[in-house]
């Protein structure tokens, strides 16, 4: 069989790529958690006591605490105003197109430029909002705020991105339903709620998902705006793990936490999978 | 109602989905000007004047004081980083769906069910070990390590493309092997052609998620070598706290040429990226 060789030729390369930097970082994370190691010096061997070390340890709880919240305050708000922006967009105005993709703009770019921007725009004295305020407010220093200013930033690029899954899901429902619902006298909320809102139900699944699973993981935004600070409000897990593994160079400790993160993300992945599953003839995502 | 009450009320929600859509227009593209028009303000400026006066007269010492900073060199890392990625991303990312997609060999679906499993790895999980695997065989701080683990084809594009090869018709591909084409030849003159949507689609997902990428970079390289521009900025950032203009100027030069490539190909990004739904 010639073609067998041909296929498994052009098979290598990805096949090494995949195994090597996807599979095997899966089963050295795991052979981590089992060790210490301080970045430099020898790995060595120490059984569970990173697992009992992380589990027991308030701090990862209080950072498990701050991504949950986090992902509560930033999914339903994105997800609400992507789908609002894209029943605007779904009429079809002119210029509707020039909108749609300049919502999109702050998605594209760098999230850690974005941050990095949004710590100007916020700091307290020689900030753009504060001189607009005329007074300076502690946005990223202020335990109360910080977590929602965090949030606020994250929504703010994500918008755009959520607007573009409703906007396509929007237009792929058939005018002839909406229409024949207009004939019968339904007015444009009882539209959207029986007809738009039921249909849209596989898009919203999707954007709600990827929504958790990328809030789950978001780094960069921390990293720049906060640092994890202050009294770490805004330590989300993936901040964590980086501060773990090469703040503190407790290797194994942010082992243990990064299998943490996946076997929570692995749950929701699977639900959205068992769910598409059952909507095989849904065919935007 | 009558028509023409009904043309009013029509004319009057449409200015209202208007200045909505306005509303939000401004409060996205604030943020950029604002930061754009700083970074052509003087610093004296801006520590004597309001932080939102208008840069009198613009300046370019900032994007100056960024050449001294190193950002030269960060550019053209980051860009040729991305151009690695994107060319072996491209090259392999074909060949393993066109092996998916078209042709039959024992182990077949085992493969791909594995190559499937495997988008199922957040990239935040594989950092440390990632870091452990290219510190064991020396490649920490090296320009191998910031392409290694992507330039190899990435499931999801995989996946993607063999979607979409599965669609050209077999009757394309029969006539050339008729023809006598062999398995790279049939690829590059029949299949490369008949997909250049989804092709462009790949390689804009690739180009930003690339360029934007900032913790692995962040974590295996050290110093101004292999600095990247995300992470000569966030070092830019945390050296000159106060210095606005100078930290403005950098966040518009890792902006700004992915809004060019935006401008000039968002037609395709937009589409592309309900298609795919990956960043």
């Amino acid at each position: 069989m010639p073609n067998a060789w041909v296929g498994y030729a052009l098979l290598a390369p990805s096949l090494f790529g995949v195994v090597t930097f996807l599979l095997l970082p899966m089963l050295v994370v795991a052979w981590l958690s089992l060790h210490r190691w301080n970045l430099l010096g020898p790995i060595d061997y120490v059984g569970l006591s990173n697992w009992r070390s992380v589990l027991g340890d308030p701090s990862f709880g209080t950072s498990m605490l701050a991504t949950g919240a986090f992902i509560v305050l930033v999914v339903p708000v994105q997800t609400v105003l992507g789908l609002f922006a894209a029943t605007l967009l779904a009429r079809g105005l002119p210029a509707s197109g020039f909108f749609r993709t300049l919502y999109v703009l702050p998605w594209i770019c760098s999230p850690l430029a974005i941050a990095v921007l949004w710590k100007w725009i916020l700091a307290p004295t020689d900030g753009a909002l504060s001189t607009v305020l005329g007074h300076p407010v502690e946005w990223l220093t202020d335990p109360v705020l910080a977590l929602p200013v965090v949030s606020a930033v994250t929504v703010w690029t994500n918008v755009g991105y959520v607007t573009l899954f409703f906007l396509a899901g929007i237009l792929a429902i058939p005018r002839e339903i909406q229409n024949a619902a207009r004939t019968d006298g339904a007015n444009s909320w009882q539209r959207f709620r029986h007809i738009t809102l039921p249909m849209l139900r596989p898009t919203l699944f999707f954007v709600l998902v990827t929504g958790i699973v990328s809030a789950a993981q978001v780094f960069d935004t921390v990293y720049a705006l906060t640092g994890g600070g202050p009294e770490s409000r805004t330590d989300l897990v993936a901040h964590r793990i980086y501060a773990e593994a090469f703040g503190a160079a407790a290797v194994g400790r942010a082992a243990v936490m990064a299998m943490v993160l996946f076997v929570l993300l692995l749950g929701v992945t699977l639900a959205q999978h068992r769910y598409f599953r059952r909507r095989i003839s849904y065919d935007l995502v | 109602m009558t028509s023409s009450e009904r043309g009013m009320s029509r004319a009057v929600s449409n200015v209202a989905i208007y200045g909505v859509l306005v509303v939000l227009a401004v409060i996205t593209l604030v943020p950029f000007g604002l930061g754009l028009l700083t970074s052509f303000t003087s610093a004296r400026q801006f520590n004597t004047q309001s932080p939102l006066s208008v840069p009198a007269p613009p300046t370019f010492a900032n994007y100056l004081g960024l050449v001294d900073a190193g950002f030269g060199r960060a550019l053209l890392v980051t860009a040729l980083m991305t151009a690695v990625i994107l060319l072996g991303q491209l090259i392999f990312s074909v060949f393993a769906a066109y092996a998916f997609a078209r042709l039959e060999f024992p182990g077949r679906s085992t493969l791909f069910w594995v190559y499937v499993a495997t988008l199922m790895v957040p990239a935040t999980v594989t950092v440390v070990p990632l870091y452990l695997m290219m510190a064991e065989v020396g490649l920490r701080n090296t320009f191998w390590a910031l392409v290694l683990p992507f330039m190899f084809g990435s499931p999801y594009a995989i996946f993607l493309l063999r979607e979409y090869f599965r669609t050209i018709p077999e009757d394309l591909i029969r006539a050339a092997r008729i023809d006598g084409a062999s398995t790279l030849d049939v690829i590059v003159h029949v299949v490369l052609p008949a997909s250049r949507p989804v092709l462009v689609t790949l390689a804009l997902i690739t180009v930003v998620s690339q360029w934007n990428n900032f913790m692995w970079p962040l974590v295996i390289t050290s110093g101004s070598k292999w600095q990247v521009l995300t992470v000569a900025t966030a070092g830019l950032q945390s050296r000159f706290d106060a210095q606005w203009t100078l930290v403005l100027a950098a966040t518009t030069v890792a902006i700004v040429p992915l809004i060019v490539a935006f401008v000039a190909f968002g037609r395709h990004i937009v589409g592309s990226i309900v298609v795919t739904g990956i960043k």
